[in-house]
């Protein structure tokens, strides 16, 4: 669990603050980026071992940004996981290729062991 | 007296015999006598009076009128009198017992040599009955006169009362034959589609302005309304017209018969619905919008009421944990009516949206009980059986259902009674009741409690909230293709159940 680092990208910054906090709190390394046109571009800097992504960004979209990642073999295999406010927000996840999907508001505790099993299953941790 | 006319002398004995055996009344008065007192009557004038000889020779003959002094005739009477001149009168008079009898009166003066009328002679004919029936019949004529003319007024009422609602009415009205010729088309008909009455009366439904309600669909159902009697009913037409551009009209049509004037008519209105229906889609869309931005900032909330919970010293004082607590709980609250809202605006709109995937029924309803049981740890909440089934469905859907119901029951029903979930898989349908022991629902709120924002009058005050739960529910039941429904006994409890069908 220690050390793993988790990149989160949300354009709102009430919630990256408080994902970071809480997340920091769990113990893993976070890094926040709050432009989605960034995201790509901080993924490849940091590696991080787990991505959780917004879906409704302005410029680029959530599942816009994973499906780039996935066209790339070696950051195809970070597990993402994706959120969001709007009911269509699990589909569009699903089909862009998400490992996991909570709609807000959610529950911190489920977010947290959903975090905990995909590092556990992430093969190159 | 001299009896002689033309110089012939009659028979006085043979005249008197004639008077006495008519039964015409006749009286003589002597004109010359103060106040022309009667001198002669025959017998037939006592039987029309009933007076006797005795009490008639003598009096003037108005003794005749009783009370009733008023009437034109006696001055027709007095007038030929005083001018000595004939006269023919239908007068009332009164007989000696008071009884009113109509008396048709002849009176001829009697003139002497130099013309002085020295008597009067009056010929009487009871004509009571015959004046009876005359007037029997001008009354009954009078009367029809009347109900006739009452009848045209109402007539004619009506059709104003009737135009008026036709013009008044903020609905395009078509009226047509069995062959769907236009009869008459009201004024708001006219100015909706900015047509003449002449480009439409005459013309057949489907011919009107360039055969813009010649649709098929619409053509099968208008052709049904006379052989099935069955109504055409808010059909719903989007359409580009000729002048007024693209419009969603909505139509009811129905059969019209007035017995004896004209049947199998057809009446046909149609209503625009294009801005009320893009008002309320503004509304939705803002109350979509709306909600979910008001999700991002209540994720924050929660996330940090979260991180509270877990950062809570144990020597934090009570108060404080109290208000941690009572905050977490009003923050929930707040969550869960914004879902609420969200899922309004979402059914409103028609889209609610099932991502039907395969689960195992019977985990989720464990899951979902044991989720409630966590927020209420003293309730007891028993299940009861299993569907066995692995159910193609939208789970977070039927979450939903099954939280909702369970709420419910443990909201309304005593601490100290058990809430029971009976799932059960029954032919090709899984059947699931959930059971409290609470205060119940009349018969009549049953029947309303799944309508939207309907709450029992007497919880409202107890429990506030929005009451579109139940709504919610039947929407997601339904869309499933099952059913919803409750038994309740008041102050017993109550039984909600919804069936879902497996193979759909």
């Amino acid at each position: 669990m220690k050390n793993k680092k988790i990149l989160v990208c949300d354009d709102d910054q009430g919630i990256l603050e408080m994902l970071e906090l809480i997340l920091e709190d769990e113990g893993y390394q976070v890094v926040i980026e709050p432009k989605s046109v960034n995201a790509l571009k901080r993924i490849e800097q940091e590696t991080p071992d787990l991505i959780l992504l917004d879906i409704w960004m302005p410029v680029i979209s959530g599942d816009q940004i994973l499906r780039s990642l996935k066209s790339d073999t070696e950051k195809a295999k970070i597990p993402v996981f994706m959120y969001s406010a709007s009911t269509d927000g699990k589909v569009i996840a699903k089909a862009a290729g998400a490992d996991g999907y909570l709609e807000k508001p959610f529950d911190i505790e489920v977010l947290l062991a959903n975090i905990d099993d995909l590092i556990k299953a992430y093969p190159m941790g | 007296m001299d009896y002689t006319q033309t110089g012939k002398k009659l028979d006085i004995d043979l005249l008197s015999k004639v008077m006495d055996a008519t039964n015409t009344g006749i009286v003589i008065t002597d004109n010359l006598l103060p106040d022309n007192p009667i001198v002669y009557c025959n017998p037939a004038f006592e039987e029309i009076s009933g007076y006797s000889r005795e009490e008639i020779i003598g009096h003037n003959c108005r003794f005749l009128q009783g009370k009733d002094r008023g009437q034109e005739q006696r001055a027709i009477i007095g007038a030929a009198i005083a001018n000595g001149e004939n006269c023919h009168v239908e007068i009332r008079n009164y007989s000696k017992t008071g009884k009113l009898f109509w008396n048709e009166l002849y009176i001829s003066p009697v003139k002497d040599d130099e013309g002085n009328v020295t008597n009067f002679i009056g010929i009487q004919n009871d004509v009571t009955l015959r004046k009876k029936a005359q007037l029997e019949l001008e009354m009954n004529q009078a009367d029809m006169e009347k109900k006739v003319e009452e009848r045209t007024r109402m007539l004619k009422d009506n059709q104003e009362y009737l135009k008026s609602i036709v013009e008044t009415i903020r609905e395009s009205l078509l009226v047509m034959d069995k062959n769907y010729n236009i009869l008459s088309a009201n004024n708001h008909f006219l100015n909706t589609f900015k047509v003449s009455i002449n480009e439409t009366k005459g013309k057949t439904l489907y011919d009107l302005g360039n055969g813009q309600w010649n649709i098929p669909e619409l053509k099968v159902m208008m052709e049904e309304i006379l052989p099935t009697n069955n109504p055409v009913l808010d059909y719903e037409v989007e359409h580009e017209f000729p002048h007024i551009g693209k419009k969603l009209m909505l139509l009811n049509a129905h059969r019209i018969e007035l017995e004896g004037q004209y049947k199998d008519w057809i009446l046909l209105a149609i209503e625009d619905i294009t801005d009320r229906r893009a008002i309320q889609q503004r509304k939705d869309d803002f109350l979509s919008i709306a909600s979910h931005e008001l999700k991002t900032p209540l994720t924050t909330i929660v996330g940090y009421m979260q991180m509270m919970n877990r950062l809570m010293p144990e020597n934090a004082s009570d108060k404080f944990k109290n208000v941690v607590d009572k905050t977490s709980r009003y923050v929930h609250r707040l969550n869960q009516l914004l879902g609420e809202l969200l899922d309004v605006s979402r059914i409103q709109t028609g889209n609610i949206e099932l991502h039907p995937e395969p689960f195992d029924f019977d985990r989720m309803v464990m899951e979902t009980i044991d989720g409630i049981k966590a927020a209420s740890p003293k309730r007891n909440i028993e299940l009861v059986g299993k569907s066995g089934t692995n159910y193609n469905g939208d789970e977070s859907h039927l979450v939903q259902v099954i939280s909702n119901l369970l709420s419910n029951a443990l909201k309304y029903s005593p601490e100290n009674t058990t809430v029971t979930v009976q799932v059960n898989a029954i032919s090709d349908f899984i059947k699931v009741s959930i059971t409290d022991r609470g205060m119940g629902i009349s018969h009549d709120e049953q029947a309303k409690v799944f309508d939207r924002f309907y709450r029992v009058g007497e919880i409202q005050r107890h429990y506030p909230g929005m009451g579109i739960g139940l709504y919610i529910c039947q929407q997601i039941i339904s869309n499933h293709g099952g059913t919803i429904w409750v038994e309740s006994e008041k102050q017993k409890g109550s039984v909600f159940s919804f069936t879902l069908p497996v193979n759909r």
